[in-house]
């Protein structure tokens, strides 16, 4: 048992690592990694403009934006990807590789996901923060800039390393527009023995853990660390600064 | 001071008139008529929930409000306007809060500097000088590199004092700077109000600390139920206090 699992690593390592690459596109573990960056690079500036259309007091940019988040918060994220799979080529005319389809349809959905954490962040820091900055004549985009997303995104940390795990859960399902992931690699390696799936998905699965598992590890050293900073030694919070930001109350 | 309505529009640092304002269907300030004149420290006193927090929130138009008119300087600050004039006028008064409202993701000195690097335009380094003497001023020079939740309350306070001093603005609001302070922290923050009183600044002042207004003030501003009952200098009014809510309000402080 134990040494189908060593030869399938001795034999397959290479195609788990990077996938065809460099006769065929690059694949594998490496490819599963790029995803996942890519995506949380770009949900993270996303879920900002997201958020901030939310709060935004101007109709025209808060409902839609508001429907588009509840729409992709409230389907599976597998309809998605079927969805921009087919509605991506058909509106860019273009043969999309499935690579960017995923990578489109990961940025939208974790974009919404976090920007609802962004938006919580925002909220949570009371209107005293923005009072103060407007006071002192700082514009709203100003005061957003300096003053209440540092100390908002801050807080997020713990919550965009949990993203950036669940991120690497998602991109799984790239399986099904055949993203060349870890997964896509581990099934040809499954089709070319035929005889040892269990073998091959526990090797998966195996990774898929140890890769989740040590930065959701991260994400809790992180959270404990700024709930020390954050406590300060004698940080006097008062009952006015957790009113919330009246364009929220607004709107709840 | 004098404030006869003959005097010169020069002398009017604020000028209140006919101000209304409700929340929905609950007026919070009732036909408002009042006015600061440069150099002169008024204190607005009244019992909680009376409007003194509203009132003073107007003056910058950190409120909005239903009718009537405040001008600043000459300039209606609650007329139509470009976001960006509206900015310009409020960098132009101080406004201490009373739960401080520091900036608690930046250094004592950056919390001071901000402002007029990023609305002024102020060189980095020039701004950085500038928010150190301001802190040798409010006896902080020490912690121009903590954060604000290593202070104390009443170092906080001070902070935010020079914080907003250092937009250079010719008028100071302070809505309870005391308040939410352990009594032991209270003098050192009223010593610095006392000492910008002295150097001529225009304050307007919500608080209840009679000393400080007795003391400093030119003109009390007594407000009850949204309404200013009585406009007078501090020994007329803590001596004959005229109207009868006046009355009371001094005798349950004095309880
Ligand atoms: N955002 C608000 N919405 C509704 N009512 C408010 C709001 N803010 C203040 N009020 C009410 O307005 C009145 C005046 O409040 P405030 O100006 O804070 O009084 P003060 O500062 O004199 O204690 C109070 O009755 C208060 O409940
Ligand atoms: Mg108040």
């Amino acid at each position: 048992m134990i040494h189908d699992f060593l030869t399938i690593i001795q034999d397959y390592w290479l195609l788990l690592l990077i996938g065809q690459y460099p006769n065929g596109p690059l694949g594998g573990l490496a490819n599963t990694l790029i995803l996942s960056a890519l995506a949380i690079a770009l949900a993270f500036p996303v879920s900002i403009l997201m958020a901030l259309a939310r709060l935004s007091t101007w109709r025209l940019l808060r409902w839609p934006m508001t429907a588009l988040v509840y729409v992709t918060r409230g389907v599976p994220l597998l309809m998605l990807i079927l969805w921009c799979y087919f509605v991506i080529p058909l509106w860019t005319g273009a043969d999309v590789p499935s690579f960017l389809i995923m990578l489109v349809t990961l940025v939208i959905y974790q974009g919404a996901f976090l920007s609802e954490v962004v938006r919580a962040g925002i909220v949570s820091l009371g209107q005293g923060q923005m009072d103060a900055a407007r006071a002192l004549g700082h514009g709203y985009m100003g005061a957003m800039r300096f003053i209440i997303l540092p100390q908002a995104l801050y807080n997020m940390i713990p919550s965009m390393i949990s993203t950036f795990v669940s991120t690497i859960k998602d991109t799984t399902l790239g399986y099904v527009i055949n993203v060349p992931d870890l997964t896509f690699a581990a099934s040809q390696v499954n089709n070319q023995l035929l005889t040892q799936p269990f073998q091959v998905f526990l090797i998966l699965a195996v990774v898929y853990y140890i890769l989740c598992w040590s930065l959701t590890y991260v994400a809790n050293s992180v959270e404990r660390r700024i709930a020390r900073r954050r406590a300060g030694p004698r940080n006097a919070r008062l009952p006015a600064e957790a009113t919330p930001l009246k364009t929220i109350t607004e709107q709840l | 001071m004098s404030t006869s309505v003959s005097e010169p529009q020069a002398a009017q640092a604020i000028r209140i008139t006919d101000v209304c304002k409700s929340y929905g269907d609950y007026p919070v300030l009732k036909n408002i008529n009042a006015e600061v004149v440069r150099g002169e420290v008024v204190v607005i006193c009244g019992p909680s929930g009376s409007g003194k927090s509203t009132l003073i929130r107007t003056v910058n138009r950190l409120e909005e409000i239903n009718s009537g008119g405040i001008s600043f300087e000459g300039q209606d600050i609650h007329a139509p306007m470009r976001s960006s004039e509206l900015n310009k006028l409020r960098s132009r008064i101080g406004f201490v809060f009373q739960s401080f409202n520091l900036f608690p993701h930046l250094s004592v000195v950056d919390n001071v500097s901000l402002s007029p690097i990023r609305v002024k335009g102020v060189p980095a380094n020039v701004a950085h000088e500038k928010a150190l003497k301001l802190l040798d001023r409010v006896g902080l020079a020490d912690k121009a590199n903590s954060y604000p939740g290593q202070l104390s309350g009443g170092q906080q306070q001070r902070v935010a004092i020079a914080r907003a001093l250092a937009m250079e603005p010719p008028v100071m609001l302070f809505d309870e700077p005391t308040s939410a302070l352990d009594p032991e922290m209270v003098g050192e923050v009223l010593s610095v109000m006392k000492s910008l009183a002295a150097e001529g600044m225009t304050m307007l002042c919500v608080t209840h600390e009679m000393g400080f207004a007795r003391d400093v003030a030119d003109r009390i501003w007594f407000i009850d139920a949204g309404e200013i009952l009585e406009t007078a200098p501090p020994e007329e009014f803590f001596k004959n206090p005229r109207h009868p809510r006046a009355q009371r309000f001094l005798a349950d402080l004095r309880h």
